[in-house]
């Protein structure tokens, strides 16, 4: 067995590499067949026009939210400690918002006007502003990720005076954080607003919406980011972390999930209160119907109370492997609260005929296209990261920022002309 | 020691932010204005009144809607559905756009492919459309449509039920009934009345057989629709939303259909 081991080339890294390609690769033919044939080829209808592309999209908004709220936390409440960790953060914000992107591409009846919201205005839509400030909020990823980019080898051999000037990005860092700031605060609670302002849909049709989708955003994000951090440290040589950041950060995650919970469960009691036509019929979805086990296991139990047992109490925490358990059911309980929530609304139509107003049910299944075109971006996403890792050092808790280092020789220089 | 006009420091990135700032609003004001908020007042407005004691359910009016507008066999701008029984007769509500005057459609399109018309028509600009689908699901009363593929090939409404007036729409866009704006803007501007002159007027309220649909302008006391609106009591669907459709129903009387069913 061990002569057999030796005789065939067996590099983890390659096969890693190759079983990605493989699914970018399934991904981008059923892109191409999406294309060709339309959607027609989707289980979506119009009685489920929004499904598994939507919850993609969703969710790598939501799990790329640590970017926005690390960089708040490094450069506007002064915890320069955890710059490493915005770093990698920021990278992998970059990449989810291109996975949306991706996702939506697929997803939009004419791809080749996907350019509209840009030039011709509504400012009246939650979609609209989403996304505009995710366009823009994908500029700022990309002058944030400069330093990173520049310190790809490659570039900084053959072309030093582009990577030199891509360094000097860093400067932009703590404007570049209240922007970032801004524009994910818009875009991550007006996602729920798309479905918070639909009076249609009594499920979706209440404020709360906004709120918990930008709060689930910022524990996914975190959670997301430090668990990928200790992942990449346990399997490449090129990353290396400082522990003690990371569970110190685990720790704040375990708070915010307590804050989530408590709006969480209000959120669920107050619907339970009297009958609204449609809105009780979606509850009833979400705790007994179709959605009830991704519901009570996914978001609830797994999601939120598990992962916030075992963030808060120390021995758990401190033990990597129930950390990495707990950031991973955390960043899982963020994209199943997003699954359930676009389709419990559009699992419930309400009629509009005169008289007592009835409820009318539908089903979807992803299609095998929608299926394998979703699991080729998540692919393209990991691969990225794997690349990152790899030759950027996006997961390197001893790379210093250069930022600290001119801002003391500019504070010396001034001293001295002074 | 670098000099500092090599660095990018606040007043270059306040200079940048202005500057991209100021060109995304010169995007925004190169397109003609459209009107996406409060329904602006023409001189004509709009409206259907259905008498539900009239309609029979026979759905001449959605072929008609098909043939005139070009929709595909498997869309209906114009649904007919049974909704119930009184007295022995069977109740059938049809059910085109409701032309709403606080459309939930127009507020929620990223691009403003749903807009008003100043007659009150709420239209769709299919080349703006980019297929997102939001407005159907916005929409309380399931008026509209999505092409998941391309219609291709004769359309069996045609020629049985009328021409195409209006062009095919291709795949990926959203669709719905227009209150055949296209038959209005004609007829107005060869002098006729719509409601009134049959050219004018939406092909499903002419080819309605038993005259359940009257068609005309809320702004004209003596359009039928006015005379309808001021004579009998109507309702509008889903008032409780506040969306103030364009489309009035007469509640069915027993008194007034022929026969049993």
């Amino acid at each position: 067995m061990k002569r057999f081991l030796r005789l065939v080339p067996f590099d983890p890294w390659k096969i890693w590499l190759v079983a990605l390609g493989l699914m970018i690769v399934l991904g981008l033919a059923g892109g191409v067949l999406v294309f060709w044939k339309g959607l027609i080829i989707t289980n979506l209808s119009d009685w489920v026009p929004w499904g598994l592309w939507i919850t993609l999209d969703l969710s790598s908004i939501a799990l790329a939210a640590g970017a926005f709220s690390l960089c708040a936390g490094v450069h506007l409440f002064g915890l320069k400690r955890y710059q490493p960790l915005a770093r990698t953060a920021l990278f992998i914000g970059l990449i989810g918002y291109t996975m949306a992107l991706c996702a939506l591409l697929l997803d939009i009846g004419r791809p080749q006007n996907f350019w509209h919201p840009l030039v011709y205005w509504n400012p009246h839509s939650t979609l609209w502003e989403v996304t505009m400030c995710v366009c823009l909020y994908l500029l700022v990823l990309i002058l944030e990720n400069m330093p990173t980019l520049a310190s790809w080898s490659f570039l900084r051999e053959r072309f030093p005076k582009l990577s030199n000037l891509m360094k000097q990005a860093h400067h932009l860092a703590p404007f570049l954080a209240v922007v970032g700031l801004l524009l994910s605060s818009l875009h991550q609670s007006s996602l729920g607003a798309v479905y918070g302002v639909l009076k249609a849909r009594p499920i979706w049709f209440k404020p709360e919406l906004s709120v918990l989708f930008m709060l689930s955003a910022i524990i996914g994000g975190i959670s997301l980011t430090v668990l990928a951090s200790m992942i990449a440290a346990r399997l490449s040589r090129q990353a290396k972390v400082n522990d003690v950041l990371l569970e110190r950060t685990a720790h704040f995650v375990g708070y915010l999930l307590i804050a989530y919970f408590y709006f969480r469960a209000w959120d669920l009691l107050a619907t339970t209160y009297t009958y609204a036509p449609g809105r009780s019929e979606g509850l009833q979805i979400l705790t007994k119907g179709t959605l009830s086990f991704n519901f009570w296991f996914g978001e609830m139990i797994m999601g939120i109370l598990l992962p916030m047992i075992i963030l808060l109490y120390q021995p758990a925490r401190q033990n990597p492997f129930w950390r990495m358990v707990a950031l991973f059911l955390a960043a899982a309980g963020v994209v199943a609260y997003r699954w359930d929530t676009n389709l419990v609304g559009l699992m419930v139509v309400v009629s509009y005929l005169p008289g007592p107003i009835q409820i009318a049910y539908t089903t979807y299944h992803p299609a095998p296209v929608e299926w394998i075109t979703t699991l080729g971006i998540l692919a393209y996403g990991l691969l990225a990261f794997s690349l990152g890792v790899k030759y950027l050092r996006v997961v390197d808790h001893r790379w210093v920022t250069e930022e600290a280092k001119s801002l003391h020789v500019e504070a010396e220089e001034v001293a001295l002309s002074r | 020691m670098r000099g500092k006009s090599n660095r990018i420091g606040r007043r270059d990135v306040l200079k940048l932010m202005a500057v991209g700032g100021a060109t995304l609003v010169t995007l925004r004001y190169l397109q003609p204005a459209r009107a996406t908020a409060p329904t602006p007042q023409g001189k004509h407005q709009w409206a259907m009144v259905i008498d539900l004691s009239k309609c029979t359910g026979c759905g001449y009016c959605t072929l008609a809607c098909r043939a005139h507008n070009d929709v595909p066999p498997n869309i209906s701008w114009n649904e007919v559905s049974l909704v119930g029984e009184l007295d022995g007769h069977l109740i059938y509500l049809p059910r085109p756009c409701m032309h709403c005057a606080k459309a939930p459609c127009v507020d929620v399109c990223p691009v403003g492919a749903s807009y008003y018309r100043a007659d009150g028509i709420v239209m769709m600009d299919y080349d703006r459309c980019i297929g997102c689908r939001y407005c159907m699901i916005a929409c309380p009363y399931g008026a509209r449509a999505f092409n998941w593929e391309a219609f291709r090939g004769p359309n069996p409404a045609v020629p049985t039920w009328g021409q195409p007036e209006v062009e095919r729409r291709p795949r990926g866009v959203v669709e719905k009934c227009s209150f055949c704006y296209q038959r209005i803007d004609r007829g107005l501007a060869l002098g006729l009345t719509p409601g009134i002159d049959a050219d004018a007027t939406p092909a499903c309220v002419v080819a309605c057989p038993t005259k359940a649909r009257l068609f005309g302008d809320l702004n004209d006391p003596d359009s039928p629709v006015s005379k309808a609106l001021r004579e009998q009591p109507t309702y509008r669907l889903r008032e409780d939303l506040g969306t103030q459709p364009r489309v009035y129903y007469i509640p069915p009387q027993p008194e007034k259909m022929e026969g049993g069913s």
